[in-house]
C-alpha cells in the first residue's frame, strides 16, 4: 500500500510512539521503512543578532549545540533500530538542514507513501518555531502524513 | 554538520548582494523617505510619523530589515542576501571601534566612573534576582544560568557565551534568546517615545537604555532613535560607554555563575568549570581593545580636536568619522532586523518567558527612576 514509510525520530518520549506506529504499519503494508534525524543546520542563523560575541565564543556555542545534536542523533538510532529490528526493509538515516523543511521535503518526495511524525519531534534540542512543525507539515505535504500528538 | 565558517574575504564575493541590498535600502531611507517623513501630513497633523512616532533612519532601517525576513522573504533570508546580512554583524562591531573616535581618555574616566557604578550595581542585583525567580519557577539550574547572565548583561551574546559553562541544553538557550529578543524589540521601538516624552536629555537617555535594555544591538538602536547624531554627548556616546562596561563584565559574569551552578552539582565532572584567565582569554570581546585603541589615538590628538564640551570645535576628521559611522550603523541596523525572525519569538513562551519579563520590565523601570533620581550626577563630556 505505502511504498515507503518516513519516519521522524529524535530519541525521545514523543518520537517512540511514532516509531512505534511506524513499525507496525510498514510490517502490516510490507512497506519500506526509513527514520529521520535531522541536525538543525539555523543555530548559526538564530544567533545572528549577536554581533558582539568573540569568534571563539560564538564557535564554542555553535560546538557545544553541535554535540547535543549529535548525541541526540545517536539516541533516535538506537531508538529506531531497537524498535525496527526484524524488519528486512528499515535504515536510518541523519540529515542535515532546517527541521521543518527537510521533513516537508521528506513528505513530498515520489517514493513516500507516508510520513509518520510526533507534533512533539526535534523539540528536545530545537529551536521555538519547531513547535509549530506539525501546522507546517500538514499545511505543506503532498502526501499523507500521520501527525501524533 | 560543520559549524565552521568560511573567512571573510572568500566569503565577500557572496556578500555582494545582501550588502547591495542593505545599502539600496539605507540609500532610499536617507534620501527619499526620511525627507518625505520630515514634510508630510497625516490626517492635518503635521510630520507625525517624526514628531509623534520618533521615526528616524535608523527605526525605519530596522523596519525594512524585519519586512524583508518576515514578510518578502517568507521568514527565512534567501542564500542569496544571507551572506550580505551576516556580514552587518561586522558593520556595528566596526561603527562601535570607531565610536572610540568620541572619547578621549578623561572623558571615559568622567562617563565611566558613573556607568561602573550602575552597571555593576544592575548586573549584580539582577543576577540574584534571577538565580531566587529560576527557584521560584522551578526552572532547570543550567536554564537559570543563562537567563541570569542574559537577563544582566547584554541578551544573546552573554547567553551564548554562559550556555556551554553551564550546560545549557540547546532548547533552554532558544528560549532564552526569544525571551530576551522579543523584550528588546518591544523596548526599542517605546523607548525613544518614552524618552522624548519624559524630557530626557542625552546623557539621562543613554544612561537609562545602557542600563535598562537587555540586548546590545537594541541599545545602540534605541539610542540613535533617540538621537541618530553621533558626537560627544549624544544619547549613543553615552549609552555605548555603559554598553562597553557591560560588554566587559561577560567573562565575569559567566565565571560567577558557573561557580553557582557547579557549586549545585551534586555531581562533579573534573575539568568542566574552566577557570577565570581561560574565560577572559575565550569570551573577551576583541572589538573592545579596538574600540580602546581608538580612543588612544583620539587622546594623542590623531584625528584633531573631538569637539568635546567647553574644547574647540571638531576637526574635518572627525566630522567625516561621525557622518561614515552613521552610515554604518544604518547599514548594520537593517541588517539586525533582518535577523529578528517573528515565528521564533512568537513561539518563545513558558515560565522563562514570565520570568524574562519580570525581570527584564523590573530592570527597565528601575534604571530610569534611579537615572531620574541621580540626575544630577551625571556627567556629561
Amino acid at each position: 500500500m505505502f511504498g515507503n514509510i518516513v519516519v521522524a525520530v529524535d530519541g525521545s518520549e514523543a518520537s517512540q510512539e511514532a516509531v512505534d506506529h511506524a513499525v507496525n504499519m510498514a510490517r502490516h503494508s510490507k512497506a519500506a521503512l526509513t527514520g529521520i534525524f535531522i541536525l538543525d543546520s539555523q543555530w548559526p542563523d538564530f544567533i545572528g543578532n549577536d554581533w558582539q560575541s568573540s569568534q571563539g565564543a560564538r564557535q564554542g556555542f555553535l560546538d557545544h549545540i553541535r554535540q547535543e545534536q549529535e548525541q541526540q542523533a545517536d539516541a533516535a538510532r538506537a531508538q529506531f533500530e531497537s524498535a525496527s529490528s526484524g524488519l528486512e526493509r528499515a535504515h536510518f538515516c541523519v540529515h542535515a538542514g532546517d527541521p521543518t523543511d527537510v521533513l516537508v521535503e521528506q513528505a513530498n518526495l515520489p517514493e513516500t507513501g507516508l510520513l509518520i511524525t510526533s507534533r512533539r519531534v526535534f523539540q528536545v534540542s530545537g529551536r521555538p518555531s519547531l513547535k509549530a512543525l506539525g501546522t507546517t507539515l500538514a499545511r505543506k505535504a503532498l502526501h499523507p502524513i500521520l501527525l501524533l500528538p | 554538520m560543520s559549524n565552521e565558517s568560511p573567512g571573510f574575504f572568500r566569503q565577500l564575493p557572496s556578500a555582494l548582494p545582501g550588502l547591495a541590498l542593505i545599502i539600496i535600502t539605507m540609500v532610499v531611507i536617507r534620501n527619499w523617505i526620511e525627507p518625505w517623513m520630515a514634510v508630510t501630513k497625516v490626517f492635518g497633523m503635521q510630520k507625525p510619523l517624526t514628531d509623534a512616532f520618533h521615526l528616524n533612519y535608523i527605526l525605519i532601517g530596522i523596519i525594512f530589515g524585519l519586512l524583508y525576513r518576515n514578510v518578502l522573504f517568507g521568514g527565512r533570508m534567501p542564500e542569496i542576501f544571507s551572506n550580505g546580512f551576516k556580514l552587518s554583524r561586522l558593520m556595528i562591531k566596526t561603527g562601535i571601534i570607531m565610536l572610540g573616535s568620541l572619547y578621549t581618555f578623561s572623558a571615559i574616566v568622567q562617563l565611566g566612573s558613573m556607568a561602573i557604578f550602575l552597571i555593576g550595581g544592575f548586573v549584580i542585583l539582577t543576577i540574584i534576582m534571577v538565580l531566587w525567580l529560576g527557584k521560584v519557577f522551578g526552572l532547570d539550574r543550567s536554564m537559570t544560568g543563562v537567563l541570569a547572565n542574559a537577563l544582566s548583561i547584554c541578551g544573546v551574546s552573554a547567553a551564548v557565551a554562559t550556555s556551554p559553562a553551564v550546560e545549557a541544553k540547546a532548547s533552554h538557550v532558544a528560549y532564552a534568546i526569544a525571551t530576551i529578543l522579543g523584550f528588546g524589540i518591544l523596548t526599542m521601538f517605546i523607548s525613544p517615545f518614552i524618552g522624548h516624552t519624559l524630557g530626557l536629555t542625552d546623557l539621562q537617555y543613554g544612561a537609562w537604555i545602557g542600563t535598562g535594555i537587555l540586548n546590545s544591538g537594541q541599545v545602540l538602536a534605541a539610542a540613535l532613535a533617540f538621537n541618530p547624531n553621533v558626537a560627544p554627548g549624544t544619547a549613543v556616546s553615552v549609552a555605548e560607554i555603559w554598553n562597553i562596561m557591560r560588554v566587559i563584565s561577560i567573562p565575569f559574569a559567566v565565571f560567577a555563575v558557573t561557580v553557582w551552578y557547579w557549586a549545585g552539582k551534586t555531581e562533579i565532572e573534573g575539568g568542566k568549570q574552566k577557570s577565570l584567565g581561560t574565560l577572559l582569554v575565550e569570551k573577551f570581546p576583541v572589538f573592545v581593545i579596538g574600540f580602546m585603541v581608538m580612543v588612544l589615538f583620539t587622546s594623542m590628538g590623531a584625528f584633531g580636536s573631538v569637539g568635546l564640551k567647553g574644547g574647540l570645535p571638531p576637526s574635518e576628521t572627525i566630522k567625516t568619522l561621525r557622518l561614515v559611522m552613521q552610515w554604518i550603523f544604518g547599514f548594520g541596523l537593517v541588517g539586525l532586523g533582518g535577523y529578528i525572525d517573528f515565528k521564533e519569538l512568537r513561539q518563545a513562551g513558558g515560565a522563562p518567558l514570565k520570568l524574562g519579563l519580570i525581570v527584564g520590565v523590573t530592570k527597565y523601570v528601575l534604571a530610569l527612576v534611579v537615572v531620574l533620581l541621580i540626575k544630577d550626577s551625571l556627567v556629561s563630556i
